[in-house]
């Protein structure tokens, strides 16, 4: 991993369009700036790792009649 | 074309019902072509279906009409990021939301925060994260339910 350091209001560039900045620190937390295309999605990545994660839970093996028991009668 | 299904055997599908994910699904990013599996008696209303992996034939989900656990349901999610889909107008796209479905049923839960959405003219699906604060990735959709 590359480590820059960077004090606030400095940025970062990642290629020509993504542009990273430190607003503000506090604490133990640290504010960051984000510019880039709408076209790149940015996630926490908690929520990232939690969506992959809901993914594969929701990928495991079921079975089909205990589906049909619980959802058939809906809708 | 015939595909092998995890739960339906072999399964003739028309090559027009495949759907093509760009970018795959979060967490299954290799896997990129499937197809929808209605139950024979309700078909398209029905409250769930599959989604099959046309290149894997365990992967399947159980998918779920979010407009059947929330009537409101409208996820928010920049334009440029439904770029995959191509061309579309608002009543081509198609909302599903994934279910994971534990041993014990009455846990089911629903994915809101990351639905998949699909424009159906041209059968080319995303799966976004919608950025509504009050969607949960696990959404109890039983409680409610029970009693009904």
């Amino acid at each position: 991993m590359l480590a820059l350091a960077r004090k606030v209001n400095q940025s970062i560039m990642i290629g020509n369009d993504i542009e990273i900045t430190l607003l503000e620190i506090k604490g133990d937390q640290i504010k960051i700036g984000v510019n880039a295309p709408k076209s790149v999605p940015i996630y926490r990545k908690e929520l990232y790792e939690q969506i992959q994660q809901e993914n594969k839970n929701a990928g495991k093996e079921v079975d089909p009649d205990k589906i049909r028991d619980i959802f058939g009668k809906r809708g | 074309m015939k595909i092998q299904t995890r739960y339906f055997g072999e399964v003739d599908v028309e090559k027009e019902k495949i759907l093509h994910f760009e970018q795959g699904l979060f967490g299954f990013e290799e896997y990129t072509d499937y197809t929808i599996l209605y139950d024979l008696d309700r078909g398209k209303d029905a409250f769930f279906s599959w989604l099959q992996s046309v290149q894997e034939k365990t992967l399947a989900f159980v998918i779920v009409n979010p407009f059947k656990v929330r009537k409101d349901f409208d996820p928010v999610v920049e334009t440029e990021l439904l770029a995959s889909l191509g061309e579309y107008q608002p009543e081509d796209l198609l909302a599903f939301v994934l279910a994971t479905v534990p041993s014990d049923p009455q846990q089911t839960t629903v994915n809101l925060k990351a639905p998949l959405i699909i424009n159906q003219k041209n059968r080319q699906g995303v799966q976004i994260v919608a950025e509504n604060e009050d969607y949960e990735v696990r959404c109890r959709i039983m409680s409610e339910e029970n009693g009904r």
